[in-house]
C-alpha cells in the first residue's frame, strides 16, 4: 500500500472514526499524529480494532525502532477499546446541543493546522457560535489562577473592548484570569470561547457551571476530549497548545514564575504567533512571570485593548480600532469622534459659554448663563458637553477652564 | 346554646385577616378565659371589657364565659377586639340579638367607663373586611372618617358601648336620633379636609398644603407665605434642575455640600413640586400612617406625597419597620410614594443604610418576626444629603477645614457601594457668592411651574413604559435600558469622550442615559438627544471626584 493516499471513506464514517479515535487516544500522541498524516481516521480505527498495523509509508513503521513505538502506541490505544462506545453511542454524545467538528469541516479552523502533527484530531463543541468565523479575530488571555484583584480588573476591561470591538476572546476554564477575561467578554456581548481539558459537557472547575452555560449560550465551549471525560493534571498542559493555536495572538495578564500560563505562551512563540504580556507591579510575584516573558522572549507589552489590536491587525486596516456598532451600541461613538475635539468644533452655543468662562478661577451656573446670554437649560447642557470634552472642569466655586 | 360570634380584624402589616370571636357561657366557676395566643395587651382586655360592660349599665354573667379568637395560631395583638369580644359576651348572654351582631365587624378599644377609643390601623381592617365579605363596620367616632374611605362599606360610628349595644338591638336614644351615627364609604365626611401632612420622627406636625391645583388651594391654607418653595433655592440653579429631575423620573439623589449650602432646605422642597397621589397610592399611603398610628386627627386620606426625615440615630427598626409587639412600619414604609430624606447620610449606622438595600430593590420591606412576616410598601424616593467631612467646617482661608483627604474620603465612603449604585443623581452644592445670587434671580421658578413639568413628564413616562412593570425612569434596569431605549444615535458624543477620559465609569455612563430621558421628558422629545445626554452628563460631572 502506498502511503500518501487520498481517502475514498464516506465522510461520515470519517468523523466517527475520529470520534472513536478521541475516546482511545490522548491528544497530541506523536504516534497517532503520524498515523493520521497518513491514513484516514477510519484504517487507524480499524487498525486499532484488528492489533496490526496499517501498511507502511515514509516515517511510519519503516525502520524496526519505529515499528516497536508504533506496537507500544497500538496496545496502548487498545487497553481503552473496550471501554470505547458503539457508533450509535458516539453518534449520541452530540445531544444535548454537543456537535463534533473535523479537519476539512467547514467549522473547522485552519489555524489548528498549524499544530501539524499535534494537530487535534477532532473537537468537541457546546455552544452557539461559529468556530472558525469566532477565530478569525480572537486573542488568546490566559494568566493566573490565583489572580489579584489588578489582574481580574484588566482581563475583564481588555476582554470587554476587544468583544465590543468585535474580536474573540479565547481561554481556559480556570478561575482567575480566564474567568474574568469570560466575564468581560460576555459583558460585552461579545463571543468568548473556552477550551477545557475534560468534556464539555463536565464543568471543571464546578463553581465555574454557571459560566460555562452562559458561554455556550453566547459563544463556545470547546475540548479535545470527548463528552464525559474528567480532567486530569497533564491535560490541562496538552490543551494549551488549542488555546495558543486559535488566537491570532496570546496575552498573558497575570502569571507566576511557574503559571502553566507560561506554557501556553510558549505554545504560541513556537507556533509564530504575536506573544503579549500585561505588565504589573514590579514588585508583585502574580506578575513575575510576565515581565519575564518581557525581558527574555521579548513579549510585547500591552496596556489596553487598542495595543493588542494594532499589533494583530493585517496592515491596512484602519478601522480596526473603531468598536462595531450594533443597535444595542448606540452610546459607542460615531466614527470621527475618536479624535479629541477643538474649540472650532464646537457648536455656537457651547462656544459661548466656554468663552463666558472667566480665565481664572470659576464662576457659578448662573453667572456663566447670563454671561453668556443664554437659558439654564442651554447653559446645563453645554457645560455637560464642555466637561466631557474636557474643556471644562468641576471647581470649589462652580466651573473652570481645564489647564491642558 | 349560649354560644355567640362575632368578627374583627388582625392586621399582619398592612394586610388584615378575619378574625372570629366566639363568646361561650356555661355552668362552672364564674369568670373568663381568653384563648387564641393573645398577647399582653389583649389578656388585660379581660377587666377592662368586664368594667366596660359593669359601667355601661349592662349585666355582666356570672357564670363561666371563655373566648376564643380564631384562627388560634396567629398571634393577636393589641386592645384591638376589645369591642368584638364584649359585643360577643352580651350576644352570648342574650342581651343582644345574636344574629344582629354576625353582620358586622368591630374595632375598638373599651375604656373602663365604657367609652368607645380609636384604634390604630383602621383603613387596611376595614378593607380587609369588605374583602371578606362584611358590608357594615362598627369603629369609634374618631376612626370612622377614616373607615369611610373604603368604598363600599357602612361605617357605624359609635361613642361607647352603650350605643353600639343600642344601634344593635335597634332602640333609639331618647333624643329621638339614631344611637350610632351612620355613614356610607367611599364619600368625603363632610368635616374631613384633605391635607397634607409633613412630619418628623420628633412627632411635629405641620399641615402646610401644596397649592398645586384649584381643587386644593380653595381649603384653607392657614399659611401660603411660609410654605416652602422651589424658587427661594438661589443661587443654586443645578441643585434646582436636580430636583426637578428627580422628582419627574423618581431618581434618588444624593445631595453633597458644605453646611449652609442649602441641602436640607432643598430636600424639603422635593414634594413641593412631586404630583399628588392618585386615589389607589394614597390609599396605600394612609392605610400605612394608620397602621403607624401617625394619622392626624380629622384628616382622612393623606393625597400630598409624605416627605419623611428620620434623625440619624434612627436604628434599624425604626428605618424599616419592626417592633417586638406589634410590627410597625418603619420611616422608609411611611414614605412610600414619597421622599426619604437622610440628612447627614454618613452619620447613620452602617446596618441601618444597608438595610436600606431591600426596600431600594424590591419597593417592600418585609419584617418577620415569631409567627408572622410582615410586609409593607415601600417605594419612597431616597434623598441623601452628607458634608464633605467630618468636622462639617466650611473650606476657607482661615479656620476653615483641616481634614485630611483620608479623613474626607472616608468619611464619604461610609455609605456603602450597593446604596450609591441605586443613586442616578449627585449633586454638589457650593456656597454661594453674591454674584451667583444676582443672576440667578433671572432663573428661578417657582415650585408651582416646575410641578407642572414634572407632572407632565410622569405622564408622558408612563405613557412610555406601559406595557412594562414600571412607571417611572428610574425603577428602568440598565440593561433594558440598553436593549429598548437607547437614546438617539450619535447622541453619546460627550460622554463617550468623558468615558474615555475616565471622568466616568460604564456604570455612570447608564444613570447618565437614564437620566437623560428623563430631561427629554421634561423638555417633552420622544427620545433623549444630543443635548438631553449632554445636560445629564453636566448633572453627572458637577461632583468632583
Amino acid at each position: 500500500m502506498s502511503g500518501a493516499r487520498v481517502s475514498r471513506v464516506p465522510l461520515d464514517e470519517e468523523k466517527l472514526a475520529r470520534a472513536a479515535l478521541t475516546y482511545l487516544a490522548e491528544p497530541a500522541d506523536p504516534a497517532l499524529g503520524a498515523l493520521l498524516a497518513i491514513c484516514s481516521p477510519a484504517e487507524v480505527l480499524a487498525a486499532i480494532k484488528a492489533d496490526m498495523l496499517p501498511g507502511t509509508g515514509p516515517g511510519c513503521g519503516d525502520t524496526p525502532a519505529s515499528r516497536a513505538a508504533l506496537h507500544r502506541a497500538l496496545s496502548r490505544w487498545r487497553t481503552r477499546l473496550p471501554s470505547l462506545p458503539d457508533d450509535e453511542e458516539i453518534a449520541g454524545a452530540r445531544r444535548g446541543g454537543i456537535r463534533l467538528t473535523c479537519p476539512g469541516d467547514a467549522e473547522w479552523p485552519c489555524a489548528l493546522d498549524q499544530l501539524a502533527q499535534a494537530r487535534p484530531y477532532a473537537l468537541w463543541l457546546r455552544g452557539n457560535a461559529d468556530l472558525r468565523f469566532a477565530c478569525s479575530r480572537s486573542v488568546s488571555m490566559v494568566g493566573s489562577r490565583a489572580a489579584t484583584g489588578y489582574g481580574g480588573h484588566v482581563a475583564g476591561e481588555m476582554a470587554a473592548d476587544l468583544g465590543e470591538r468585535g474580536w474573540t476572546v479565547v481561554s481556559g476554564g480556570a478561575y482567575g484570569i480566564d474567568a474574568a477575561a469570560h466575564r468581560g467578554a460576555l459583558a460585552a456581548e461579545a463571543v468568548t470561547i473556552a477550551v477545557l481539558a475534560c468534556g464539555v459537557d463536565y464543568p471543571y472547575p464546578a463553581g465555574h457551571a454557571d459560566l460555562f452555560a452562559a458561554i455556550a449560550a453566547q459563544g463556545l465551549v470547546v475540548s479535545e476530549w470527548p463528552p464525559g471525560r474528567h480532567p486530569a493534571r497533564m491535560r490541562f498542559l496538552v490543551r494549551n497548545r488549542v488555546i495558543a493555536a486559535l488566537g491570532c495572538g496570546t496575552v498573558i495578564v497575570e502569571a507566576g514564575e511557574r503559571s502553566g500560563a507560561l506554557n501556553t505562551a510558549r505554545h504560541a512563540a513556537d507556533l509564530g504567533k504575536p506573544l503579549m504580556a500585561v505588565p504589573g507591579p514590579v514588585t508583585s510575584v502574580q506578575s513575575a512571570g510576565c515581565h519575564r516573558i518581557i525581558r527574555e522572549w521579548g513579549a510585547n507589552c500591552v496596556t489596553r485593548a487598542a495595543d493588542i489590536i494594532e499589533l494583530l491587525s493585517p496592515l491596512g486596516i484602519s478601522d480596526a480600532l473603531a468598536p462595531v456598532g450594533g443597535p444595542d451600541r448606540a452610546w459607542r461613538p460615531d466614527p470621527g469622534a475618536d479624535r479629541a475635539p477643538s474649540r472650532d468644533d464646537l457648536d455656537p452655543d457651547s462656544a459661548r459659554v466656554l468663552d463666558a468662562l472667566p480665565a481664572r478661577g470659576g464662576a457659578g451656573t448662573s453667572t456663566i448663563a447670563v454671561e453668556a446670554g443664554v437659558d439654564l437649560d442651554t447653559v446645563l447642557r453645554c457645560l455637560g458637553r464642555l466637561a466631557g470634552h474636557g474643556f471644562i472642569e468641576r471647581c470649589d466655586r462652580g466651573w473652570r477652564l481645564r489647564r491642558s | 346554646m349560649p354560644l355567640a360570634r362575632t368578627y374583627s380584624v388582625a392586621l399582619i402589616g398592612v394586610n388584615g385577616q378575619v378574625v372570629e370571636v366566639e363568646a361561650d357561657i356555661t355552668n362552672g366557676l364564674v369568670g373568663m378565659i381568653l384563648v387564641g395566643l393573645p398577647d399582653t395587651a389583649l389578656r388585660e382586655a379581660r377587666d377592662r371589657i368586664r368594667a366596660a360592660i359593669a359601667n355601661s349599665g349592662e349585666e355582666w354573667p356570672l357564670r363561666k364565659i371563655t373566648v376564643g379568637l380564631s384562627p388560634a395560631s396567629l398571634p393577636k395583638r393589641g386592645s384591638w377586639f376589645d369591642l368584638a369580644i364584649a359585643i360577643g359576651i352580651l350576644a352570648a348572654a342574650a342581651k343582644v340579638p345574636r344574629a344582629a351582631v354576625e353582620e358586622v365587624m368591630f374595632f375598638g378599644e373599651l375604656g373602663l367607663d365604657g367609652q368607645l377609643r380609636p384604634v390604630r390601623g383602621v383603613l387596611p381592617a376595614v378593607a380587609a373586611a369588605v374583602d371578606a365579605g362584611f358590608g357594615t363596620v362598627m369603629v369609634a367616632e374618631q376612626n370612622a372618617a377614616e373607615a369611610a374611605l373604603v368604598p363600599g362599606v357602612r361605617v357605624i360610628a359609635a361613642c361607647s358601648l352603650t350605643a353600639a349595644a343600642d344601634w344593635l338591638r335597634g332602640t333609639p336614644v331618647c333624643d329621638g336620633s339614631q344611637a350610632a351615627a351612620e355613614y356610607e364609604g367611599g364619600h368625603e365626611l363632610p368635616d374631613s379636609r384633605v391635607r397634607g401632612v409633613r412630619r418628623s420622627v420628633s412627632g411635629a406636625v405641620s399641615d402646610s398644603s401644596a397649592v398645586l391645583d384649584g381643587r386644593i388651594s380653595r381649603m384653607a391654607v392657614p399659611d401660603v407665605a411660609a410654605a416652602p418653595d422651589l424658587a427661594e433655592l438661589l443661587g443654586q440653579p443645578t441643585a434646582r434642575r436636580a430636583a426637578e429631575v428627580c422628582a419627574a423620573g423618581g431618581h434618588h439623589l444624593s445631595l453633597l455640600g458644605p453646611p449652609g449650602a442649602g441641602k436640607t432646605m432643598l430636600a424639603e422642597r422635593i414634594p413641593t413640586i412631586l404630583p399628588r397621589l392618585d386615589t389607589a397610592a394614597a390609599l396605600e399611603v394612609t392605610a400605612i400612617h394608620s397602621v403607624a398610628g401617625t394619622l392626624p386627627p380629622q384628616v382622612s386620606l393623606l393625597t400630598d406625597p409624605p416627605f419623611l426625615a428620620p434623625h440619624h440615630t434612627a436604628t434599624k427598626a425604626a428605618i424599616v419597620g419592626g417592633g417586638s409587639g406589634i410590627i410597625l412600619p418603619g420611616s422608609a414604609s411611611l414614605a412610600h410614594r414619597g421622599v426619604l430624606f437622610l440628612d447627614e447620610a454618613p452619620e447613620f449606622a452602617n446596618d441601618v443604610l444597608d438595610a436600606l438595600r431591600q426596600p431600594l430593590e424590591a419597593g417592600e420591606v418585609v419584617v418577620a418576626r415569631l409567627g408572622v412576616i410582615a410586609t409593607f410598601p415601600a417605594k419612597f424616593t431616597l434623598v441623601l444629603a452628607a458634608n464633605p467631612c467630618p468636622c462639617a467646617k466650611v473650606a476657607g482661608p482661615q479656620d476653615g477645614c483641616r481634614c485630611s483627604p483620608a479623613a474626607r474620603r472616608r468619611y464619604q465612603g461610609r455609605i456603602s457601594g450597593p446604596l450609591l449604585d441605586r443613586i442616578d443623581l449627585k449633586i454638589e452644592l457650593e456656597p454661594v457668592g453674591r454674584r451667583e445670587l444676582l443672576s440667578d434671580r433671572t432663573f428661578a421658578e417657582s415650585s408651582r411651574t416646575v410641578a407642572l413639568r414634572v407632572i407632565q413628564a410622569r405622564e408622558r413616562a408612563a405613557h412610555r413604559l406601559r406595557g412594562t412593570p414600571w412607571i417611572l425612569n428610574a425603577e428602568i434596569p440598565g440593561s433594558e435600558l440598553r436593549r429598548t431605549w437607547p437614546p438617539m444615535p450619535g447622541s453619546l458624543a460627550a460622554v463617550e469622550r468623558a468615558l474615555e477620559r475616565g471622568l466616568i465609569s460604564a456604570r455612570g455612563v447608564v444613570k447618565v442615559i437614564r437620566v437623560a430621558w428623563t430631561i427629554a421628558d421634561l423638555a417633552g422629545r420622544p427620545r433623549p438627544t444630543r443635548d438631553d445626554c449632554d445636560a445629564a452628563l453636566g448633572l453627572w460631572l458637577g461632583v468632583r471626584r
